[in-house]
């Protein structure tokens, strides 16, 4: 059997192997995420299977785990027919509402005012983003004790400047409200501001340029150029404080723990008190898992209507 | 000649040995063992730390204390004793807590180390321990479950306990011409007279939950009111229990601004500070306004006994040490628990700035103190049993009654409807934890 000339060129070479069925090097990704996956499956997905498992159990703290009654959905049956559940939703949104509004306006526009360099803007900056700085616990107590009806910095400036009585900041519902509201917009506008900042920044001068050779004025270039275009941003930014407002808790507990009667309870502070306080975690669970669900529909609700990745133009 | 060596050596080993157990000290045996109190961020303990290092200097047995603010420690308890083995070799816990302890199995009765013999001090005696104090914070059983009686037992010591005793600014009544009040409808009638005096009159707490709750109690018992029945139907929609809301509305309307933000620290705070005229609550306001880093009112403060309503009845709460399940060290704790309440230990707390429990002591340092003999007057009508320490209790305090209650000092509206509301929701709970399944 002849065979064929082989290539001058190619002769010296080895011989092609056969392409193996497995090829080892196609699991090294796999082996990159593993670590990854298993520590997102830990700390991530078992707490939220171990709250779903929870909620079907009557259990208490101080009981072995395997002595508690298994009782079906009686868990949410009680939380969809308890008021007081839906009170603190009620109070959870409300205060979402106020502050979440009040943070991106201001956030945005401390923003757009700093945003070009002027004297001293990194001053202002750095004093601005101070209040991230600070942790939970520490806030709650500043603002308690500014609060304070006694020694209170607020209610006494307000009496010396404006002749205004002391008021019982933290012991009147709608005051108490008002109060905490205040203290979270003082912590958390900075985060809007930092992030909406960094977004301005990285804008293409050109397009902000070839909008003012067209003829736009400041606010036409604020509304129809600038904040389109860093609207993903705004969209993470709200993102994450909406889920910021159901997580959060340690602020109220320290400054009102959820009062008067339950005027500032948000809901992740009733499930606190419920788990801990009145030691029934089976029934905290069940709200857990409904302020997961919550949380879940509002974000996907969120990103579908605005979804930051739908469109490569944006910043 | 070797073996008789020997054994010889071993007779005089076993003999010198024998005489030395014989007269060992009752703590040789757990000198260098380490216990861990855990306990509340209070001034009285901060004042036992002293006579925790004259135990250690005493006993060898070392002492680790960790100390949190008070409300947070039941948490934290309640961890540490579900574990197989705990950390916690000495708990003091809030007398309200003690029933849950011993449901869930968390607590060692005391009764085997008061029949050890080489544990118990002959002298300890424990009868000189006031008796309201011992009730409410040591012993669970009987027939509500939370006081003496047949089934009853010894879970803890008092050791940081209280009854109520009014104090008063002695310059402002005298000023206003207002006798000290011995029944409520006087200190009604002097919170009414100061208002109009523009005087802060009585500061009281007042916060939603706990705080609001602990300050109507103080005025239900003397009123003659209870939380529930005798077949646990819950009463506080009662006339006396209206009554003692309407007392606290009262108190809210005419004390200093801020009462339904008070805990117990800021209500303590407006009468160490000078702004409001009277005091009704724990007796450790009288160590407190001692203390002049606290207090801008030593001198100028009185002290009387808990005005009388219909009957006389003061709280009884504070605190109760005893000793977890899963201690590792419960010989070496019971020493402790027995080292700082026993009389001499009694009587160096008084020194040290703390509260005693021993009515000897409150006897012996009568004329040292000018509120000792009021607490003398006061405990034989303290009531152990003016709130109810089931298990439930902290979601009746909290959840029904913290609320409602804030609903009456922050608002006009009718107190009745407000405390029929509670009432209802008070049994709903007792109902859901089975108290009426032996009913037909």
């Amino acid at each position: 059997m002849a065979h064929a000339p082989q290539d001058p060129l190619t002769a010296a070479l080895p011989m092609p192997m056969a392409k193996p069925r497995f090829e080892p090097g196609f699991l090294t990704p796999y082996a990159f995420i593993i670590p990854a996956l298993l520590v997102m499956l830990g700390g991530l997905l078992y707490p939220v299977f171990m709250a779903l498992y929870l909620s079907f159990y009557d259990w208490q703290i101080g009981l072995p785990l395997e002595d508690a009654d298994f009782i079906g959905m009686t868990n949410f049956a009680r939380m969809f027919t308890d008021p007081q559940v839906w009170e603190v939703l009620w109070v959870t949104l409300r205060f979402g509402f106020w502050t979440i509004t009040i943070e991106m306006t201001l956030g945005v526009a401390l923003a757009l005012l700093l945003e070009k360099p002027i004297r001293g803007a990194s001053v202002f900056r750095t004093i601005f983003i101070l209040p991230l700085m600070v942790s939970p616990v520490v806030v709650g107590l500043i603002w308690r004790y500014l609060f304070d009806a006694r020694i209170g910095w607020i209610n006494y400036y307000l009496g010396a400047w404006f002749g205004i009585d002391p008021q019982v900041w933290l012991g009147d519902a709608q005051l108490a409200f008002f109060a905490i509201v205040l203290t979270d917009i003082w912590q958390w506008t900075p985060f809007i501001f930092i992030i909406v900042i960094a977004g301005l920044q990285a804008l293409p001068s050109e397009v902000v340029e070839a909008s003012t050779i067209d003829g736009a004025n400041w606010w036409q270039q604020i509304f129809l150029v600038k904040l389109p275009m860093i609207k993903s941003i705004l969209v993470i930014a709200l993102l994450m404080r909406l889920i910021d407002v159901f997580r959060g808790m340690e602020v109220m507990l320290i400054m009102t723990g959820g009062g008067p009667g339950r005027s500032t309870e948000l809901l992740s502070l009733h499930i606190y008190n419920r788990a801990f306080n009145t030691q029934q975690l089976g029934y905290a669970s069940a709200i857990s898992v409904l302020l997961i669900v919550i949380v879940f529909a509002i974000s996907t609700a969120i990103l579908t209507m605005a979804n930051p990745m739908k469109n490569k133009s944006d910043v | 000649m070797k073996h008789l060596f020997k054994t010889g050596l071993a007779a005089a080993s076993a003999m010198v040995l024998s005489t030395g157990l014989a007269f060992a000290g009752p703590y040789d045996k757990y000198a260098g063992t380490t216990i861990v109190v855990s306990w509340p961020a209070l001034s009285h303990f901060k004042a036992a730390e002293t006579l925790i290092e004259e135990f250690t200097a005493e006993t060898g047995i070392e002492v680790e204390v960790d100390a949190l603010q008070y409300l947070n420690l039941r948490d934290r308890q309640l961890l540490e004793m579900s574990k197989p083995r705990g950390d916690y070799d000495v708990v003091s816990w809030v007398v309200m807590w003690k029933g849950e302890y011993v449901s869930k199995g968390l607590l060692t009765p005391l009764s085997q180390f008061f029949t050890s013999g080489s544990l118990v001090d002959p002298n300890y005696d424990i009868d000189d321990i006031a008796d309201a104090y011992l009730q409410n914070g040591g012993v669970v059983g009987g027939k509500k479950g939370y006081m003496p009686g047949k089934s009853g037992a010894l879970y803890g010591i008092p050791f940081g306990a209280e009854t109520s005793i009014l104090a008063y600014r002695k310059d402002i009544l005298e000023e206003q011409g207002i006798d000290v009040p011995g029944t409520y409808d006087e200190l009604r009638a002097a919170m009414a007279k100061l208002k109009e005096a523009g005087i802060p009159a009585m500061t009281s707490r007042g916060a939603t939950g706990h705080q609001v709750t602990a300050a109507w109690l103080f005025h239900l018992a003397p009123l003659g009111g209870k939380i529930f029945d005798d077949q646990w139907n819950p009463v506080v929609n009662s006339p006396e229990a209206v009554e003692a809301a309407e007392v606290l509305r009262e108190i809210a309307k005419t004390g200093p601004v801020g009462i339904p933000a008070f805990g117990f620290g800021e209500a303590a705070a407006s009468f160490l500070q000078g702004e409001s005229a009277m005091y009704l609550d724990t007796l450790k306001i009288a160590a407190m306004v001692r203390d002049p880093a606290q207090s801008k009112v030593d001198g100028k403060v009185g002290y009387a006994t808990h005005p009388v309503g219909s009957r006389c009845g003061s709280e009884t709460g504070g605190f109760a040490m005893g000793i977890p399940a899963n201690s590792q060290n419960k010989e070496a704790a019971f020493l402790f628990l027995q080292y700082m309440t026993n009389k001499a230990g009694d009587q160096r707390m008084v020194e040290l700035g703390g509260d005693p429990v021993r009515m000897s002591t409150l006897a012996a340092n009568a004329d040292k103190f000018e509120d000792f003999p009021v607490v003398l007057e006061q405990l034989p009508c303290a009531d152990a049993d003016w709130r109810p320490l089931i298990p439930e209790w902290n979601e009746l305090n909290i959840d029904v009654l913290g609320q409602a209650l804030t609903e009456v000092i922050t608002t006009d509206k009718p107190i009745q409807p407000i405390m029929d509301a509670a009432n209802e929701k008070a049994r709903a709970i007792m109902q859901r934890e089975g108290y009426y399944v032996w009913r037909n």
